[in-house]
C-alpha cells in the first residue's frame, strides 16, 4: 500500500518537473508571459525612444548609461535627475514638449520625480543586480539588452515600462537549473546557485 | 520595576493574532508592491553614492565626553549604524555600546520636535521665530547679571559662541554641572601633579593597581583605556600586566582584574598609606618625610581597618616593588567619601613614591586654543546656581544637557528650586524631568543633524579637535542646532559681528579656515582644506605639555579611621554607575535597557545588589522585593544577589526611575539619586556619593529577575553551568 503511495508521489512529481521544464524552455526570454499592472507614472518616459532600435526611431541608448547602478550595486536605479537634465539641456529640438518641460519644472524645484516602482521583490528576498550583469554582460558578453530582458522582458518597445515576468521563486530558480557557459570564451558550465540564503538572507 | 497591567495571559493573546494577521497576509504576497511603492531618485548626486551600498562620513560620538571618533554608515539618505573611526587617537577604530546606541538617540520617537511654551500645564507649539522673540525680550527685561546658563560638560565652537552670547548679554554666569564626574579626584590630581587629569599609560605599567576606577566600563574614556589595557595584557618583553583591582563593589574592571580585593567602603587611603609603609619596609626609597608620616599604617591595623587580609597586602606589596613601572589609579569608588580628597591623594602619594610620575603618569597635552578647551562640571556648581536661585538672583535661566530635577539629590530639592525663576528656557531632545518646568522648550537637533567641533576631555596623545557633521537630513524640521540657536540669540546682540553668517555652519567654516596654520592646514586652498578636515573627521594639533610635579608630600595628609557602624542605617549605598546607563541621560534609547548589565545581565529594571551573607541575614533570596531606605527617601527594587560585593555595601544602579522623558525610561526602575544623603567631600565639596547610609526591609511580594543568566544565577562561577530550576519548584502564584 505505502509503496503504491511512494510510486504514485514520485510518478506525480516527475511529470510535473518535466512538464515545467517543457514549459520554460519553449519560452523566448525576451516576451511577455505574465504582465504586470499599468502602472500610471508622472512623467511618461519613453523607453523606445531612449533605447529603441534607430530603424524604429530609437537612440540605442544603453539600458546602463542611465541605469548606471546595474553593474556595481544591488538595485539598478533610477538614474539621477540631473542625468537626465545633462543630455536634455542641450537637446533644444524637444525642449517645449510637454514631458521635458515637466522635466524641467522638477528639475528648478530640486524635486526628485516621484515615479512608481514597477518591479518589486517581497521584503525578504534579495536579488543583486551587479552579479547578473557582471555574469551575463561581462563574463558572457551577452548583449546588454537581452540580458536585461531576462527579467524585465523587451523594454526598447515600451513606453513606461511594464512587468512582463511573473518573478516568483519559481521562476527564478526554473532559470537557475539551466547550464550556461562560465564565460564567453570556456567550454565550462555552471548554472546559477540554488542554495535558499542565496536570496533570503 | 514595571509595574503593568499587560499581564502573561493577554500577551500571549496579541502574539496569537499577530502571528495569524502575518500568516494570512503571507497568502496574498501583499508585501509586492508593484505600482504602488515610490522609488524616488535623487536630484543631484556625487559619482561615490551608489544606491544599495553604505557611504561612510566621519563624524564624533556625543554619547559620553571622551569624544571617540566615529563612523556612520550611510545608505539611501539615512545613518544605519556607526562605527569607530579609525584615524581617532582615543578609540582607534573602536567603539562601546553606548555609543552605538547614538542612533536610537536619532530616530528616538520621544524627540521634542517643535518649540513649545509653557501654557498653564500644557507645551504649546509656537514657531522659532516667536520663541526667539520671546528670549530676547526676556533676556532684555531683565537684569544682565540675572540671566545664567547651566550646562553640562561643553567644549568647542559652542563654547566660545556661548560665552560670546553671555559676554554680549553682559553676565557671566555659566555653570557646569555633571551628576557623574571624577571631580574629587580631579581637584586631588591638580595639588599632587599640577594637572587635573594626566595621561595615564596602562600600556606600559607592568601592575596596574586600581582603587575603583572602573576604566574599563565608565571612567574617563573607557574605550581607550580598553585598547591600552589590551596593550597592557600583551605586556612588554611578554610580560603580562597585573590588574589589581580594589573595590568594594566590583564593576567590569574589576571583574577582568587578576584580584580583586573587596575592601571595607572609605578605608581605600588607608591602604594605600599601608602600602606606601609596607614598600618603605621592603627596601623602597620614600622620603623621610612620607616615611614618617605612614609609619603608623601597620600590616595588622591596615589589614584591620581595610578588611584586606595581611597576605593580600604583602603579595601586592612584593608586586609593586618587583615590577617597575607600575600604575595606581583613584576612582570613583575612593573619591565618594567624605575624606575623598584624602583618598585621591593618598593614592596619588602612592604613585609619587613608585616613581611612576613621568613613566606611567605623564603629563597630558595643552589644548593651543583655551577657548575651545572643555569646561568640566561638577556638583559645587549647581548648588552656586541654587543658592543663587534661593536669593531670586536668577530671572532667565538657560538649561542645555543637564538635568539637575533628576540627577541631584533629593536636599537640594531642585524642582521647588526651579520654580522660583520666572523663565526657564530648556534647550532639549526630550521632555526630560527639567525640561518639563522649563517655560519655554527648544528642540535641538540630534548629535547627527548637527554641526560643531568637540575638544575630548581626555587626549589620547597630542591635543585634537573632533569634528561633527552631519550624517543625514534632519528628521524634524522643526528642531535647530544649539550653534544654530546661540548664532541666533547673537544676531540680536551683536548684528554687525554676526549677520555675515548664514547659519552656524558658515560660522563654523569660517572659523576653522581662520585657523588653518594651526590646524596643520596653512598651505592649502580653503575648501581643499576644509574637505579633507571633513573627511578626515580628526583633526590633531601641535601642543605643548607642561612637567608634572613629580615631588612626593604627604603634608596634609589626614584619614579617618573606619567610620562606626550606625544602628538604624546599618548598610551602605553604592549608586552603581554601569556602562549601559551611566547618569541615565540615555535612559531612553532601548537598546541600553535591554541590553543586559555586564555582571548581572539584568535588563529593563534596576536592583538591590547584595552579597549572600547580607541576603542571608536579611532573609531575602533573588528577586525579593525590598524597600531600600535612607534618611532622605526610600526607593524599591529587586534583590539580586551576588558575591562580589562586601557584605557592609548594598548597590543600587543610577539612570533609571525617570519620571518623565519617554516611553522606554518613565517608570523603568528606581532612581537611586534620590535617596543620596547630603555628605560632602571635605575639600571639594563634591557629593559624597558612598556615604549615603541605608536600611533594607522586605517588601513582600517577590518577582523572577528578568536576566540573561540562567535561572541558577551565580553559581555559574562554581561552573555549575546552566542549572534548572526543577519546574515543581516553580510557584507559578509568584509569576508575575
Amino acid at each position: 500500500m505505502y509503496r503504491f503511495l511512494r510510486l504514485s508521489v514520485l510518478l506525480v512529481g516527475l511529470i510535473a518537473a518535466v512538464g515545467s521544464v517543457a514549459v520554460h524552455a519553449a519560452q523566448p526570454l525576451t516576451t511577455a508571459d505574465d504582465l504586470g499592472p499599468v502602472v500610471d507614472q508622472p512623467i511618461e518616459f519613453p523607453h523606445d525612444r531612449h533605447a529603441g532600435d534607430a530603424a524604429k526611431g530609437g537612440m540605442q541608448i544603453n539600458c546602463m548609461y542611465c541605469h548606471t547602478y546595474a553593474r556595481r550595486s544591488n538595485v539598478a536605479g533610477i538614474p539621477p535627475l540631473q542625468k537626465c537634465i545633462g543630455c536634455h539641456r542641450s537637446i533644444e529640438s524637444v525642449r517645449e514638449t510637454p514631458r521635458i518641460k515637466k522635466l524641467f519644472e522638477y528639475w528648478e524645484a530640486k524635486k526628485p520625480v516621484p515615479w512608481k516602482k514597477v518591479h518589486d521583490l517581497p521584503d525578504f528576498v534579495r536579488f543583486n543586480h551587479e552579479r547578473h550583469i557582471q555574469r551575463f554582460v561581462f563574463a558572457q558578453e551577452k548583449p546588454v539588452q537581452e540580458a536585461c530582458g531576462y527579467c524585465h522582458g523587451d523594454v526598447k518597445t515600451m513606453t513606461v515600462a511594464r512587468r512582463q515576468k511573473p518573478l516568483s521563486m519559481g521562476w527564478c530558480v526554473s532559470c537557475h537549473q539551466k547550464d550556461h557557459p562560465v564565460s564567453a570564451t570556456s567550454t565550462k558550465t555552471t548554472h546559477g546557485p540554488n542554495d535558499c540564503w542565496q536570496c533570503h538572507k | 520595576m514595571i509595574e503593568n497591567s499587560f499581564n502573561r495571559r493577554d500577551f500571549l493573546k496579541v502574539l496569537g493574532w499577530g502571528g495569524a494577521t502575518v500568516a494570512l497576509s503571507g497568502c496574498g504576497n501583499t508585501s509586492v508592491e508593484d505600482g504602488r511603492e515610490y522609488v524616488t531618485s535623487y536630484v543631484e548626486t556625487a559619482d561615490y553614492i551608489i544606491p544599495s551600498i553604505g557611504t561612510y562620513f566621519n563624524s564624533t560620538c556625543a554619547q559620553c565626553d571622551a569624544g571617540c571618533g566615529i563612523m556612520g554608515r550611510v545608505r539611501e539618505g539615512r545613518v544605519l549604524k556607526l562605527e569607530g573611526n579609525p584615524d581617532s587617537p582615543i578609540n582607534s577604530g573602536k567603539m562601546c555600546g553606548l555609543g552605538q546606541a547614538g542612533v536610537q538617540a536619532h530616530y528616538n520617537p520621544d524627540r521634542v520636535r517643535e518649540p513649545l511654551l509653557r501654557n498653564g500645564d500644557k507645551g504649546e507649539a509656537i514657531t522659532w521665530e516667536k520663541a526667539l522673540q520671546l528670549v530676547s525680550e526676556k533676556v532684555a527685561s531683565a537684569n544682565p547679571g540675572s540671566v545664567a546658563f547651566l550646562t553640562g560638560g561643553v567644549s568647542g565652537h559652542v563654547k566660545v559662541l556661548l560665552k560670546n552670547y553671555l559676554d554680549a548679554i553682559g553676565s557671566d554666569r555659566h555653570y557646569v554641572y555633571e551628576a557623574v564626574a571624577p571631580s574629587v579626584v580631579r581637584a586631588a590630581n591638580k595639588k599632587a601633579y599640577g594637572v587635573e587629569m594626566p595621561r595615564l599609560r596602562l600600556d606600559r605599567a607592568k601592575v596596574v593597581v586600581s582603587f575603583g576606577a572602573d576604566f574599563l566600563g565608565t571612567w574617563v574614556s573607557p574605550v581607550h583605556f580598553s585598547r591600552q589595557y589590551a596593550k597592557f595584557r600583551k605586556g612588554v618583553n611578554g610580560e603580562r600586566g597585573v590588574l589589581v583591582q580594589v573595590e568594594s563593589k566590583m564593576t567590569i574592571t574589576g571583574a577582568n582584574a587578576d584580584r580583586w580585593l573587596a575592601i571595607r567602603p572609605g578605608t581605600e587611603g588607608i591602604l594605600a598609606l599601608g602600602l606606601v609603609n609596607a614598600l618603605s619596609a621592603a627596601g623602597l626609597t620614600v622620603p623621610a618625610e612620607v616615611a614618617a608620616a605612614v609609619k603608623d599604617y601597620t600590616l595588622d591595623r591596615v589589614s584591620n581597618d581595610t578588611g584586606v587580609s595581611v597576605e593580600h597586602i604583602g603579595k601586592l606589596t612584593a608586586l609593586l616593588k618587583d615590577r617597575s613601572p607600575s600604575l595606581v589609579i583613584a576612582g570613583g569608588a575612593a573619591e565618594g567619601y567624605a575624606h575623598g580628597s584624602q583618598n585621591a591623594a593618598a593614592v596619588a602619594l602612592l604613585n609619587q613614591v613608585l616613581g611612576n610620575v613621568g613613566k606611567t603618569v605623564e603629563a597630558p597635552a595643552s589644548m593651543p586654543f583655551p577657548q575651545m578647551a572643555p569646561i568640566t562640571g561638577n556638583r559645587s556648581s549647581l548648588q552656586a546656581l541654587n543658592d543663587s536661585i534661593a536669593q531670586d538672583g536668577v530671572k532667565v535661566l538657560f538649561n542645555c544637557g543637564a538635568n539637575p530635577i533628576y540627577s541631584a539629590p533629593a536636599s537640594m530639592n531642585m524642582k521647588e528650586s526651579l520654580k522660583k525663576v520666572p523663565f526657564k528656557v530648556a534647550f532639549a531632545h526630550y521632555m526630560d524631568e527639567t525640561a518639563m518646568e522649563a517655560d519655554l522648550v527648544l528642540p535641538l537637533n540630534s548629535s547627527m543633524e548637527d554641526w560643531g567641533t568637540v575638544v575630548p576631555e581626555y587626549f589620547a596623545e597630542g591635543a585634537q579637535l573632533n569634528i561633527q557633521q552631519p550624517l543625514m537630513e534632519k528628521l524634524h524640521p522643526g528642531t535647530l542646532g544649539m550653534g544654530d540657536v546661540l548664532l541666533a540669540l547673537l544676531k540680536q546682540r551683536r548684528p554687525a559681528e554676526y549677520n555675515g553668517y548664514e547659519d552656524y555652519y558658515a560660522y563654523l567654516k569660517n572659523a576653522m579656515v581662520a585657523i588653518k596654520g594651526a590646524l596643520g592646514g596653512e598651505n592649502e586652498d580653503d575648501d581643499v582644506f576644509w574637505d579633507s578636515v571633513l573627511s578626515q573627521g580628526v583633526v590633531k594639533l601641535t601642543s605643548s605639555s607642561n612637567a608634572l610635579v613629580s615631588s612626593a608630600s604627604a603634608a596634609g595628609l589626614q584619614l579617618p579611621p573606619p567610620a562606626a557602624e550606625d544602628g538604624t542605617y546599618p548598610l551602605r549605598l553604592i549608586p552603581a554607575v554601569t556602562p549601559n546607563m551611566r547618569d541615565g541621560r540615555h535612559a531612553n534609547e532601548p537598546w541600553l535597557q535591554e541590553s543586559p548589565d555586564p555582571l548581572t545581565t539584568i535588563v529593563w529594571d534596576s536592583w538591590v545588589e547584595m552579597h549572600p551573607k547580607t541576603a542571608a541575614k536579611l532573609g531575602v533570596v533573588e528577586g525579593d522585593i525590598v524597600e531600600v531606605a535612607s534618611k532622605n527617601g526610600a526607593i524599591k527594587g529587586q534583590v539580586y544577589v551576588y558575591s562580589g560585593i562586601h557584605p557592609d555595601v548594598i548597590s543600587v544602579p543610577l539612570g533609571y526611575g525617570h519620571e518623565a522623558m519617554g516611553r522606554y525610561s518613565k517608570g523603568v526602575g528606581a532612581n537611586a539619586f534620590k535617596i543620596l544623603d547630603p555628605v560632602f567631600d571635605q575639600q571639594t565639596g563634591e557629593l559624597a556619593m558612598y556615604e549615603t547610609r541605608v536600611k533594607v526591609t522586605k517588601a513582600g511580594k517577590r518577582v523572577i529577575v528578568v536576566k540573561d543568566e540562567g535561572p541558577a544565577g551565580g553559581n555559574q562561577s562554581g561552573r555549575r553551568i546552566a542549572l534548572r530550576m526543577a519546574s515543581g519548584k516553580v510557584n507559578l502564584a509568584e509569576e508575575v
